[in-house]
């Protein structure tokens, strides 16, 4: 009984994963903003941020 | 709109040599040789169906429990470690040592709680099956939290196990709880299985991102093997747990 039971669950658990697995999950999952970011690295900004002074076309005649 | 007005007015640069990045090389592989829901899947029964055939190894010539279980262990370091990609010819053979350890202890376990084995499988392709429904309904959500609260408590049990070795190997004493059937005993397996099945959902996170993203076709056999390595120990908590409860 014991050997039914559990092999039918079991046999059961696995056809589902083999159905389920090849699914695409659902949007609620796939479009979140809080999803983890593994492989998607951020490019490198070419600007370098913090405290800048701006120019003046005064600074460049001195 | 960004903060900074340069960004605003000029746009960000398109100097490949500024944006070439990661995703620029996976933008370079053909179709073909990309991730694959299907094929991770398939592998994942490769994998699978290797781990059944090594069990039965185990479980006829149980001698090989100790030899299986270390090879397996310097096979997973290597996946990981060493070179992911060439998990398609590691990720197999740890299938194949594994199934002999796990055979092997499931005869040991099964002579003294008889039916312990199928009770153990069932429950562990149960929680994958019904943890699989959850992942992909969106019922549970990896976040960057969850991954960490998973790493962490995942690091615990595992320094908890290494100083349980420790002690044990060189002062012949050990970690009590661990293994008691009292009510701290199962708790703390109940605890370990959660962390376990939980590990789960952030294989199948990286599976279906992997793929979503179209990494290249390694990834395949390496989504499959961290699938494995979370079963493995699950199936092992399982078999713990079932034994602290019928003892």
């Amino acid at each position: 009984m014991n050997t039914i039971i559990f092999g039918s669950i079991a046999l059961i658990s696995l056809y589902a994963f083999f159905k389920l697995s090849k699914l695409k999950a659902s949007s609620r999952q796939l479009k979140r903003n809080d999803r983890i970011n593994r492989f998607d690295h951020q490019p490198k900004e070419n600007i370098i941020e913090g405290d800048s002074e701006e120019i003046k076309d005064s600074d460049d005649e001195k | 709109m960004s903060k900074h007005s340069a960004i605003n007015r000029f746009g960000r640069s398109g100097n490949p040599a500024f944006t070439k990045n990661f995703n620029g090389f996976i933008d370079d592989l053909p179709i073909s040789d990309r991730m694959t829901l299907d094929g991770a899947v398939n592998k994942t029964g490769i994998l699978l169906a290797t781990c059944f055939g090594g069990a039965f190894i185990g479980w006829n010539i149980p001698q090989l429990m100790l030899p299986a279980m270390i090879i397996g262990f310097i096979l997973a370091m290597i996946t990981i470690f060493r070179s992911p990609s060439n998990a398609g010819s590691t990720a197999p053979l740890y299938a194949l040592s594994q199934g002999i350890f796990l055979g092997a202890i499931t005869m040991f376990f099964e002579q003294s709680y008889p039916g312990i084995g199928i009770q153990a499988i069932g429950l562990t392709f149960g929680i994958l099956a019904s943890l699989l429904l959850c992942y992909k309904t969106g019922l549970i959500k990896p976040t960057e939290n969850f991954r960490l609260m998973i790493f962490s408590a995942t690091f615990g049990i595992l320094i908890l196990y290494l100083v349980n070795f420790v002690m044990s190997f060189f002062f012949g004493s050990s970690i009590g709880f661990i293994h008691s059937n009292g009510l701290f005993g199962i708790g703390f397996s109940l605890f370990v299985v959660g962390i376990a099945a939980l590990n789960l959902v952030l294989d199948f996170d990286f599976i279906e991102e992997g793929a979503e993203k179209g990494m290249p076709k390694y990834m395949e056999w390496y989504g499959a093997f961290s699938l494995m390595v979370t079963l493995v120990w699950l199936y092992l908590e399982i078999l713990r747990l079932l034994a602290k409860i019928r003892r």
